[in-house]
């Protein structure tokens, strides 16, 4: 029997528990191989969930980490476009078959590597799906298809309009809720279901108040639900300033509509709106009249008092499960209208929010709506037993169990609750976790055990009252065990700012304490109880600063905030408001007043808006109420220092208008576009042959290392652009973004390459190539490198729906899982509603000024080197290396100068064979020529499979030729018109592409959107078509080449070694 | 156990006049609902039968109750209390013996040989406890009838042993506490309007009524103590019920008796050429 299919299936859990590590260490090519046929077999007749999706994370592993380093030297072998094709159908077991029949090769390694992936993480996500469904309680809501078939009815005291005619209010108040310890993200639902045993968490519940703006804590989650005389579900979200009248049951669906997906989604999950009816054809007013009376409807009111996003306090999540308790009490799934829940009830409510989220297309941990229970309590995963639909397919339950701890610890006096203003997307981390935990990665594993040894401190020192032992373990718990599963739970922003905590208040300073999936946004700093509140003060200022020095390396989404918090002992409660306290949050009169006003008042209307202004006349709280409702009546004008800012800016930088508006004209009429990127159907593409190409040779290192004593050669980093991909558009220099630790400590893109020029040389020139997005920060980041400013930019536009379209339906994309590809689908056709509104191909102006300019294409950056004189200024460079900020395994390598200096080449490109996740273009032969071409350009999505080579934009350069396509001389390098003149010459034979990137417009209290906006860009790599210019192409090894576009890559780059060998290749200064 | 009474409640609100009301029975002779239900009672066996109406309603019952008038006892109940406040005021009546009770808006037919009420008695005289009879039923009926969970008695064909009894519940808490073995997804044991119940049973009403905070007293919690006191089974009958108090309910239960009865072939004559004749809408 296959070793690596024992382990899987051992009951041993010594034996159950072995890392996979261990074993492919010691097994050769051949031996993996072998285990890999054994793997695929096994989990194809395997009925076990988990022992399926355990295998297939082995074989992931496998193909990703062990196999390419044993690989025999093969030439790069082509991946079947066929079988990607298959994957992003996400019908997987075909791609794998695809795969699984060529010979194994790093490129079909990586597919293979991919689709195990894939295919693990959709098994999983199908269980917790029927899980969810099948939960008791929640299963009757799938098979309701009618009006007719709703068994529903509200409750006889929401019916009753008072004596003013207006109806009674019931209003739900949750809690949110802070975790002490996840053990290590245990909570993850695929973590609970493979090994309950460990799935422990402890969270307190808790009401909130933002410091200094809020008079006391309360509960910050608010749900309201009252009776309509008109058969619509009226819909409010105070928060996010959005109502809506909903009068079709497709418009429930619609999640991605507008800003109210979650109390849809509570609807739904509360069986208002059954989601069985969803695609019926059927009538929401004949739905609401079998709930609530022919003619009636609901409105239904969020409020999170403001509370940001980002808080990592499951805001969302209680919020939803606020809803859809409002919503079960009263259509009567809850014994009783008002007070507390029950157990079962709670429960119930847990359930249903999980369902929630799955409709909603996202997912929270399990014990997210832990406020919805009162106090402290220890979550725990439970085995399933026989009659659980889970038993006998995984080894847990959908829903954990809660034990109520006591709590001695007067935790208020000495525990500071931030916001650090970081909002980042957590999934990333889960999906890691998950994949760790399933391979029993052996320290993570380790750590995992070391975790659950400090939540029993935690719950321990909890109950003695012992402060101090919790700041403790909280301080060791992040330190330790959750950094060493996940490295990027911390990051320098979190670091620096317990670094200056710990330096202001010394031993006072009892503990760090992180709060939900990773540090930066909600977090917990643990003061000597006389301390907390200079320690609230001394917070809100250094995080401020610390914001301000760091903003443009990290994203941050909003302002940091400091809270006041108390624990909650009742969890989530409901009131029944009549007569004159049946009134709704006085921020839900200040958005609908002013719309009630245009219209002819009903008489409920007119009665609950008297009931108001009583209210606001009687209740201090709403003293300033007047003021509000007038500001809203009488809208001061919109402020126009945004626009005039952005036109400065655009003055500054030398925008070119005329040229601005010829590309609008010509994005308008269709003469650019992304479907006119593309070269001609009729182009041959084909591979490069193998003499197209040049492998790597140490020939000629004494003529690099002669070029570089005699300083010659200096690096190029493209430093201009704001890394769209790696933080989706949230607009941070991506130079500057302090990614991994390296050398003991967080360390910039920038940091590494200059630590590797050190390392080739003290002296080596290293220029930087900024734009007008990130020229002021890299140079107050003060390294010692050489900056080349950029000379030309872009405005961005409302991209044309045309182009939205190609993009989406007629370019291939990865398909989501089920809910989720709904809600992106009804995203899309909200997308395409806003730039047809907006005005297609007009410019982009609605957001920051930075965000709406655009960096016009690393081929200017080159240009730029000629125009602003960084190499005028320096006559004896003569090679320079040029590559992309991500490139991190690129150095200045002396035989790889001497290799281009040898060759008379004008520019040499360096190319790496293709793994699945290389997209955007290759070496081809185009009509005959060897040349780089960008994927966007390429006719067909397949040609792109056709090519054995990626371009990894690292470019030897001989600056004299180069000048020379120009048409320049050096002595020309000082005559600022005749370069301009060359530059412009020669960029009018580069093609212009347009492309969509993803841009984040913040608003509200941590809330951002993300736009596709249109832009133009005058690629490098275009280069190589041009008959002029000489160019070779050389392949490097991978770990040279390979580019870090996503967080997502982060951890594998970790894990197979690149991290080491970038570190390798860094002299860092002292 | 031998029955011999039986219990008809009347006198909810909604129930005054609809026993009054005249169909044509099986056989094709014009009756009223009340003379009906009477019938049921009378060929299960029941000798003495007891009606609980408001006060006042007893002549026109009396009247609408035909040749079976003679059997009958009033009761009424003096004020609307409930429907187990109903059935307690026959406490008197019952004494210390078993009882059949029906309601008096619903009507029965059966699809075997036997009536309905015949069936329940039989299996009642043969178990010796407390039987309902109950009819698996759609959830999304589930706002209209008490409902009951409970597990199959082995080798026994539709026959429950009761543990819980719920009135009118919400479709959730069907899902979680009611669901009851071998019945179709999303189907439910609901009451039939027709119990065999026991002198424990009205005890238990007499505590509810005895707490002066409980102002209205209902059946289906008192099932419930019943069900965990004692023996308490639930009896799939074969036979369908109608409620004659609901939209077209004295149409569909008129034609359910005709179809079931000697006029089977005029009415369905009589139908077809209704439905040939009616112009499109």
């Amino acid at each position: 029997m296959s070793q690596l299919v024992s382990i899987i299936t051992a009951t041993d859990p010594a034996r159950r528990n072995q890392s996979l590590d261990a074993y492919c260490r010691q097994a050769d090519f051949s031996a993996l191989l072998i285990e890999c046929a054994a793997l695929d077999a096994f989990r194809r007749q395997s009925d076990n969930l988990y022992e399926r999706v355990r295998a297939l994370f082995f074989l992931y592993a496998i193909y990703r980490f062990h196999l390419p380093a044993k690989l025999p030297a093969t030439s790069a072998t082509l991946i079947p476009f066929a079988g990607y094709s298959r994957l992003l159908n996400r019908r997987f077991e075909e791609a794998l078959d695809e795969f699984l029949a060529l010979p194994v090769s790093d490129g079909i390694a990586s597919a293979l590597a991919t689709a195990y992936h894939q295919l693990a993480f959709q098994t999983l996500a199908n269980q917790v799906r029927r899980s969810v469904r099948s939960v008791r309680g929640n299963q009757w809501m799938f098979r309701i298809g009618h009006p007719a078939d709703q068994p529903l009815r509200i409750r006889p005291e929401l019916l009753h309009p008072g004596t003013d005619q207006t109806y009674p209010i019931l209003r739900e108040l949750t809690p949110v809720r802070m975790d002490l310890s996840h053990s290590g993200w245990s909570d993850i639902f695929f973590l609970g279901m493979d090994y309950p045993e460990g799935a422990r968490v402890l969270n307190i519940s808790i009401d909130l108040a933002v410091h200094g703006r809020d008079t006391a804590p309360r509960p910050p989650v608010e749900a309201y639900l009252r009776v309509i005389t008109e058969p619509v579900l009226r819909l409010t979200s105070v928060d996010l300033g959005q109502t809506v009248d909903i009068r079709q049951l497709d418009e429930v669906f619609d999640f991605a509509r507008d800003y109210l997906g979650l109390l849809k989604a509570a609807i739904i999950a509360a069986g208002i709106v059954p989601p069985g009816v969803e695609g019926s054809g059927e009538s929401l007013a004949e739905l609401l009249a079998r709930t609530v009376g022919p003619g009636f409807g609901l409105e239904i009111v969020s409020s999170v008092n403001n509370i940001p996003k980002g808080s990592r306090l499951a805001v969302s999540t209680n919020l939803l499960a606020a809803l859809i308790a409002v919503c079960m009490r009263a259509t009567g799934q809850a014994r009783h209208l008002t007070g507390t829940l029950s157990e079962d009830e709670r429960r119930l409510v847990a359930a249903r929010a999980i369902l929630g989220e799955w409709l909603g297309g996202s997912g929270g941990g399990w014990q997210d709506s832990g406020g919805v229970w009162p106090g402290a309590k220890l979550i725990q995963g439970v085995p399933a037993q026989p009659g659980d639909p889970e038993a006998g397919i995984s080894r847990g339950r959908l829903l954990p169990n809660h034990t109520a701890l006591p709590i001695g610890a007067r935790l208020q006096d000495s525990l500071v609750l931030v916001h650090g203003g970081m909002a980042q997307n957590v999934g990333p981390i889960l999906e890691m976790v998950t994949e760790k935990y399933l391979l029993r990665s052996e320290s993570e594993w380790l750590a995992r055990q070391d975790a659950k040894l400090i939540l029993d401190d935690i719950i321990a020192a909890l109950a003695a009252g012992d402060v101090p032992r919790i700041a403790a373990a909280t301080t060791r718990n992040f330190f330790g065990p959750l950094q060493a599963i996940i490295p990027w739970a911390t990051n320098l922003y979190t670091e620096t700012i317990i670094a200056r905590v710990k330096k202001q208040f010394g031993t006072d300073f009892w503990g760090f304490w992180m709060l939900g999936g990773m540090s930066g946004g909600g977090m917990g700093f643990i003061f000597a109880p006389e301390k907390k509140a200079a320690g609230q003060t001394a917070l809100a200022a250094i995080m401020a600063q610390t914001k301000l020095e760091l903003q443009s390396a990290l994203p941050f989404a909003m302002e940091p905030v400091v809270y006041d918090f108390a624990i909650n002992e009742h969890g989530t409660r409901a009131e029944l408001l009549t007569g004159d306290a049946a009134l709704l949050p006085a921020s839900y009169y200040a958005l609908l007043v002013p719309r009630l006003l245009k219209t002819e008042l009903t008489t409920p209307q007119r009665a609950e808006l008297q009931k108001f202004g009583a209210a606001c006349r009687t209740q201090p709280e709403l003293a300033g109420m007047v003021h509000t409702l007038f500001d809203r009546l009488f809208p001061r004008p919109a402020s126009t220092a945004g626009k005039s800012s952005l036109h400065d800016l655009l003055n500054e930088l030398g925008f070119d208008r005329v040229a601005h508006e010829q590309i609008r004209a010509d994005l308008k009429n269709g003469r650019i576009g992304l479907a006119q990127n593309r070269l001609a159907a009729t182009t041959l593409i084909e591979d490069v042959r193998d003499s197209d190409v040049t492998p790597v040779t140490d020939q000629h290192r004494q003529l690099g290392l002669a070029a570089i004593r005699a300083g010659e050669a200096a690096v190029v980093s493209l430093a201009a652009g704001v890394g769209s991909r790696w933080t989706q558009g949230a607009g941070v220099v991506k130079a500057l973004h302090p990614f991994c630790k390296l050398g003991g400590r967080h360390r910039s893109f920038l940091e590494v390459h200059h630590a590797k020029a050190r390392r080739i040389s003290p002296d080596l020139p290293h220029i930087v190539t900024t734009s007008y997005l990130t020229h002021r920060q890299i140079e107050a980041a003060g390294l010692p490198v050489i900056l080349s400013p950029g000379r030309a930019v872009g405005l961005r536009l409302i991209p044309t729906v045309r182009d939205l379209r190609f993009l989406w339906e007629e370019t291939a994309h990865q398909m989501l899982d089920e809910q989720k590809q709904k809600v992106r689908d009804s995203l899309h056709t909200a997308l395409i509603s806003w730039a047809q509104s907006a005005g297609e191909a007009s410019d982009y102006t609605d957001n920051l000024p930075e965000q709406c300019l655009h960096p016009v294409g690393h081929w200017y950056e080159i240009a730029n080197l000629l125009r602003n004189g960084v190499l005028a200024q320096r006559p004896q460079l003569r090679w320079l290396m040029l590559h992309n900020i991500d490139t991190t395994g690129a150095d200045l390598d002396p035989a790889l100068l001497g290799q281009h200096i040898q060759s008379g080449a004008t520019l040499s490109f360096e190319v790496i064979t293709r793994r699945l996740e290389d997209r955007g273009g290759g070496l081809a032969r185009i009509n005959g020529r060897p040349r780089l071409v960008e994927g966007l350009a390429l006719p067909r999505e397949e040609d792109e499979f056709a090519l054995r080579y990626y371009n990894t934009m690292t470019t030897w350069i001989s600056v004299d030729k180069l000048l020379a396509v120009f048409g320049l001389t050096r002595a020309d390098l000082t005559d600022a018109a005749k370069v301009a003149a060359a530059t412009r010459a020669l960029a009018a034979k580069m093609p212009t592409y347009i492309t969509l990137k993803d841009v984040k417009k913040r608003w509200g209290h941590g809330q951002e959107d993300v736009f596709p906006v249109a832009q133009f860009e005058k690629l490098w790599s275009d280069m190589t078509a041009l008959p002029e210019v000489d160019c070779r192409f050389i392949v490097v090894p991978r770990r040279r080449g390979q580019q870090l576009k996503d967080i997502a890559q982060l951890d594998g780059w970790l894990r197979d070694g690149s991290a080491a060998y970038v570190e390798s290749l860094c002299d860092w200064p002292a | 156990m031998k029955i011999r009474k039986a219990i008809i409640t009347a006198a909810g609100q909604s129930q005054r006049s609809l026993p009054l009301q005249r169909l044509v029975d099986r056989d094709g002779n014009s009756k009223t609902a009340l003379q009906i239900i009477l019938e049921e009672a009378g060929t299960a066996g029941c000798e003495e039968i007891c009606l609980v109406v408001c006060p006042g309603d007893e002549d026109s019952f009396r009247t609408a109750a035909g040749p079976r008038a003679a059997q009958l006892q009033f009761v009424t109940q003096p004020e609307p209390r409930g429907y187990g406040h109903a059935l307690h005021c026959a406490r008197a009546f019952a004494g210390d013996e078993p009882f059949l009770h029906l309601v008096s808006d619903h009507l029965y037919v059966s699809t075997g040989p036997q009536r309905c009420a015949q069936q329940l008695v039989a299996v009642a005289s043969a178990e010796n406890c407390a039987v309902s009879a109950v009819h698996a039923t759609r959830e999304t009926m589930l706002p209209y009838y008490g409902t009951v969970g409970g597990r199959r008695v082995p080798q026994r064909p539709n026959l429950y042993e009761i543990t819980t009894v719920a009135e009118k519940p919400t479709p959730t808490e069907a899902e979680q506490t009611l669901i009851v073995p071998g019945l179709r997804a999303g189907h439910y044991l609901c009451f039939f309007g027709m119990h065999i119940l026991t002198p424990a049973l009205l005890g238990i009403l007499a505590d509810e009524v005895a707490q002066p905070a409980n102002r209205n007293i209902q059946l289906s919690p008192a099932l419930a103590k019943l069900a965990d006191r004692e023996r308490y089974l639930a009896h799939e009958v074969a036979g369908q019920r109608y409620n004659i108090g609901v939209k077209y309910g004295l149409l569909t239960a008129q034609l359910a008796l005709a179809l079931a009865g000697n006029d089977r072939a005029e009415v369905l004559t009589q139908l077809v050429e209704l439905v040939a004749t009616q112009p499109k809408p």
